[in-house]
């Protein structure tokens, strides 16, 4: 399943990048994400509560920061498994500084399913997925406006 | 655990059930109505079927805990007291509606409910009221004269006793 | 002798059961004691298992045993096997890597759902929620699908000893340079690539399975939702478990549909019967429909090249095919003879090309396995060859009707014309091809249906008609035939026929009925053949203690060789009755007919009934001299050939040009399954393989993706028929008697199935080239979108 977009964030570079960097702040914006632990140098534990359709359960699993480029972006892996399948994902994520101090966030990857998940939530993923990124999205801007 | 009291077939049965439990387990596990068959985990196949307060119901889609105080009936009570068979049954046997028999009680309890909102329903009709029941063998062509059959055969029935 | 049954549409006897619920499949059988089975399966389609942690899982409430691959692997029973052996074109023998009951630590799945443990449990939930509870650590691998990818450099491997992912390569026919030069000689050469998809079988009913060992008489009994009980116990005992036969009894209740899916030997039919040993207690497992599409073997799976030959005139002058079929990752029971001998020596068709050949790679991929899914193979050759027929006659702008007559193979009987020989291998035993054909056209009312396309095409409206004349070989099979051709098993029947003290009948049957109504069809040869009332005949089948052995139903076979064996038997008892009858009526047993249950001194009114010598013969007070007491035999019958029956079938679709939906307007199935027993049960059995075919071409097919998930596996994503998705369809039939079996029978199980598919997407491809999209093909299913963007390109 291809995980591709963009969108524009009211806020500068600088900002954007420490907010993607600080794991409370994550943890807040990352739609389902229940709890977020930091198990060694950009390296997390996370856990998640996702309903899709017919499917929804608790995950569990780590998220790791790759390739990371100060102030540029970096690449996401997230590896989830939980008792109706697992979930594996590698997104890079690249800031560009726009006009007026905002930054556009895009972001390339792709994910792999398997278990129940892909068997029965496959019909209903990739609506899931656009959900998601605009929650993402809408609990980013939040987070800009109120802290 | 809860306890639930419902009236199978006419008979009251009150039993403590896990919560969890599926109406349609409690029929064929607690109640050994067999005739309950279960095909799938997706509420797709109606092959468990049956009557809960007179209106046709996947037996898989609900807890046993929902039907408390309901009244349901199941293909072991379908026939008319007094009858052997409900012209349903009849039916099926008349036009070689069934192969294998194991969608063949969800079936009828979905037509039996069918053919009392609908007492003369069109081919198509019949085919619609249908397509939440699958059956694999009788590429349901004597599914539908079945139908059609037990129709007719109702409708003489109720011109006999008016 | 009497005529009262055979013929006529009699209401199934099995019925009752049925409709009111009393019918008793594996799942509805409880026993005191059992436990309940519940798996822990591989998610990934191709994974190490690094280690197994079964400590959360042992305490939890009702658990009472967990067994591991590594349980498994230390008692040394290495799998299940296959039944059915193919050589590499070089002689050496296919490749047949093990197929584990239980992956161990350090081994790979090989394909989703493939098992590592098993948790046993007071209750099924208990079982489910210990067996989530079992932390498996796995080494994700990569993993390959599709047959034609998996034989290119650099695919991943499932099996390290195949290399290439090669089980067997495999040729028919003549030899490739004769057909090579056919085809360049050709006048016009229709080539088409085209992939026949990967079909699930999905009976209505899960396989279930009890296995129950009782230690006070050191037996096992397995109830198992079986098309075959004996080949089970066969299976599991010689090759599997090293279990002694004579304490292994296999029991086939009522099952609920297989085509084809139950014929095989499930890895959890062998466990659950080990493993009741181990806890000496009953042990039931009944798949979920999650597990039905990703467990039970699939079917078809090719991906093909062909090519036909024609001479200016249109005559077919050569064949020429490349597949690739998928095996999936294990070799299943008949899975390597499915593309092989029930595929490759069907393609000679109805037709008289001269030159035939095929080249095929049997392939393993990261998939479960893929084996005989009702028509077996044969549907594969049949769409390969109507799909060429319909559309050489649309590039060569000739009719399609008048294109198959001209090349169809002349009418013969088998009894005073000879049986044709194929150059691929089989003789057919009768046919009158052009007769279905004619038939169908008749239905159809061709004439007028050309003129009501054109017009619709001036409407904007696409009409298209698609035909499809078939032959299939099935009544499987003459052993020694088979056994030349790599089977490990014999393919006869066996029937006693028990006549009781008071004249009436116990048949005890080694086909086993699971849809096809045996205990109907079976008794009305009875009946009809002893000259007595139905009710007095019972068929028991499905018991391997109580019947002397069987090979199952498949292959279209059951009355064929099945009801050969009953008249087998039923010949022996009428000799041996006569014997006693002429001692009744002090007369010689030549001087004696047969008739309506007596037997009559010729020429006189002096009979003695069945009835009178059936007591006589358990109460041989008087009684001819040296004659042993009772009335009780049993056959073998091994068939002499295959039987052939054949059909026409004819597709009329309209296509919706903004939406490019199909909507089967009509389906006419013209079957020619040689003489008729019961008229509406064959004709039930040519709707459901209709439905199966129909459905194979408009709406079915599985899905893995690149990583091997399944992702349509469950009623929600795989498009089965539903009542609303099919026409009422117009049969037809021929009677073109079998000249080798008693009854002239052929077998109807399969056909519908068989001849349908391509007659529908024929008809999909005829209504594009009526509306100027001149396409070759459209990969089935044919879903709306498929159909549109072939009318886009």
């Amino acid at each position: 399943m291809d995980l591709t977009g963009s969108h524009i964030l009211n806020a500068d570079t600088n900002r954007i990048w420490a907010m993607l960097m600080d794991t409370d702040t994550l943890a807040r914006i990352v739609p389902g994400i229940t709890r977020l632990e930091k198990t060694a140098e950009n390296e997390y534990k996370a856990v998640a509560e996702i309903k899709m359709g017919p499917v929804s359960g608790s995950f569990s699993g780590g998220l790791t920061l790759q390739d990371i480029r100060e102030g540029e972006g970096y690449t996401l892996h997230v590896k989830q498994s939980s008792k109706i399948g697992n979930a594996d994902a590698t997104i890079r994520i690249d800031l560009k500084p726009t006009d007026e101090g905002h930054t556009e966030l895009v972001f390339d990857g792709g994910a792999k399913l398997s278990g129940l998940l892909a068997r029965t939530g496959n019909r209903v993923m990739s609506g899931v997925a656009h959900t998601l990124t605009k929650q993402f999205f809408n609990n980013f801007e939040q987070e800009i406006e109120t802290v | 655990m809860a306890k639930i009291t419902v009236k199978v077939n006419g008979k009251v049965y009150s039993h403590e059930v896990e919560p969890r439990l599926l109406l349609a387990h409690y029929l064929r596990e607690v109640l050994s109505l067999t005739g309950t068959h279960i095909g799938c985990d997706t509420s797709s196949c109606g092959s468990c079927t049956i009557h809960l307060d007179g209106q046709s119901v996947k037996s898989c889609s609900m807890l046993a805990v929902q039907a408390d105080g309901c009244e349901i009936t199941t293909i072991e009570g379908l026939a008319p007291s007094g009858s052997e068979l409900h012209p349903l049954q009849e039916g099926f046997k008349e036009c070689h509606g069934l192969q294998c028999g194991f969608c063949t009680t969800g079936m009828i309890m979905s037509a039996a409910d069918f053919l009392q909102s609908n007492p003369d329903p069109s081919e198509e009709q019949i085919r619609h009221a249908l397509e939440g029941n699958f059956c694999r063998c009788t590429g349901y062509h004597n599914i539908v004269k079945s139908v059609q059959w037990a129709a007719q055969k109702m409708k003489e029935d109720k011109a006999v006793t008016a | 002798m009497s005529n009262k049954y055979i013929g006529q549409s009699v209401r199934r006897t099995e019925d009752k059961r049925y409709i009111t619920g009393k019918g008793r499949y594996t799942d509805d059988i409880k026993l005191v004691g059992m436990t309940h089975a519940s798996f822990v399966r591989s998610p990934y389609a191709h994974a190490r298992v690094i280690s197994i942690d079964l400590s959360a899982a042992q305490n939890m409430p009702g658990v009472v045993a967990i067994f591991t691959g590594d349980d498994i692997k230390a008692t040394g029973i290495v799998g299940v096997p296959t039944g059915w052996q193919v050589n590499f074109k070089n002689g050496d023998t296919m490749k047949e890597p093990p197929h584990p009951l239980l992956i161990a630590t350090g081994s790979t799945s090989k394909h989703i759902g493939d098992p590592v443990a098993v948790v046993i449990a007071e209750t099924y939930a208990a079982a489910v929620d210990a067996s989530e509870a079992v932390e498996v650590e796995w080494e994700e691998l990569d993993a390959v699908t599709d047959p034609f990818k998996a034989a290119q450099e650099g695919a991943a491997l499932v099996h390290a000893d195949a290399p290439g992912n090669l089980a067997f390569d495999w040729e028919l026919g003549n030899p490739l340079s004769e057909v090579d030069e056919a085809i360049a000689q050709s006048a016009h050469v229709t080539s088409l690539e085209f992939v026949n998809q990967r079909m699930i079988p999905n009976a209505i009913e899960p396989r279930a399975y009890i296995g129950h060992y009782e230690e006070h008489i050191d037996k096992y009994t397995l109830y198992t939702s079986t098309q075959n009980p004996h080949l089970i116990r066969l299976l599991m005992c010689a090759f599997v478990l090293g279990l002694p036969e004579h304490k292994v009894r296999v029991l086939g209740p009522d099952v609920g549909g297989g085509f084809g899916s139950k014929i095989f030997h499930y890895t959890e039919e062998a466990l659950v019967t080990w493993a009741s040993k181990q806890i000496n207690r009953p042990i039931k497992w009944t798949e979920t429909r999650s597990e039905a599409f990703m467990l039970d073997a699939h079917g078809r799976d090719h991906v093909t090249k062909a090519e036909m030959g024609f001479d200016a005139d249109g005559n077919v002058q050569a064949l020429r095919i490349k597949t690739y079929a998928n095996l999936g990752a294990y070799l299943s029971t008949f899975a390597p003879a499915v593309p092989t001998y029930l595929h490759g020596t069907l393609l000679q068709g109805l037709y008289t090309t001269p030159k035939i050949h095929i080249d095929l790679c049997g392939m393993f991929t990261h998939t479960v396995a893929v084996d005989a899914y009702r028509g077996a193979g044969r549907p594969e050759a049949t769409y390969l060859l109507e799909r060429l027929m319909d559309l050489a006659a649309l590039e060569m702008g000739k009719d399609p009707v008048q294109l198959r007559k001209q090349n169809f193979i002349p009418a013969f009987n088998g009894v005073s014309e000879p049986g044709y020989q194929t150059q691929v291998a089989l003789q057919y035993d009768s046919g009158n091809y052009q007769g279905v054909l004619d038939r169908g056209v008749e239905m159809l009312g061709y004439e007028n249906f050309r003129q009501m396309q054109r017009e619709a095409a001036q409407n904007g409206k696409l009409l298209g008609v698609g035909f499809s004349t078939y032959v299939e070989a099935c009544g499987i099979a003459p052993s020694a035939v088979v056994g030349a051709l790599g089977a490990r098993a014999g393919l006869y029947e066996s029937a006693q026929v028990r006549v009781q003290p008071t004249g009436k009948v116990s048949v005890y049957s080694g086909s086993h009925s699971h849809g096809q109504g045996h205990e109907t069809t079976f008794a009305q040869v009875v009946a009809d053949k002893l000259g007595i009332p139905m009710e007095d005949v019972d068929i028991i089948h499905g018991d391997s203690d109580a019947v002397a052995f069987g090979m199952g139903t498949y292959g279209s076979r059951s009355l064929a060789v099945g009801g050969s064996a009953i008249v087998k038997s039923i010949e022996k008892v009428l000799e041996k009755g006569a014997k006693i009858a002429a001692h009744k009526l002090e007369c010689a047993e030549g001087d004696l007919e047969y008739a309506e249950g007596k037997w009559t001194v010729k020429g006189t009114d002096q009979s003695v009934s069945f009835g009178d010598v059936a007591l006589t013969a358990y109460v041989p007070h008087v009684y001819p001299q040296g004659l042993e007491p009772g009335l009780d035999f049993s056959s073998f019958y091994d068939p002499a050939n295959f039987t052939y029956p054949f059909g026409c079938h004819i597709a009329v679709v309209e296509v919706d040009t903004e939406t490019g939906k199909v909507t089967l307007k009509r389906f006419i199935a013209v079957d020619d399954v040689g003489n008729v027993v019961n008229p509406m049960i064959v004709d039930g059995q040519i709707h459901g393989g209709l439905a199966q075919g129909i459905g194979q071409a408009l709406l079915e097919g599985a899905i893995y993706d690149e990583n091997g998930q399944l992702i349509n596996g469950s009623y929600m994503d795989y498009a089965m028929p539903r009542a609303d998705d099919l026409p009422m369809f117009e049969l037809d039939r021929q009677e073109t008697p079998c000249p080798h079996n008693p009854l002239g029978v052929k077998g109807a199980g399969e056909a519908g199935c068989i001849g349908s598919t391509p007659a529908v997407v024929n008809a999909v491809i005829d209504a594009l080239w009526s509306g100027g999209h001149p396409v070759k093909d459209i990969r089935m299913p044919l879903t709306p979108e498929r159909v549109w963007r072939a009318m886009q390109s």
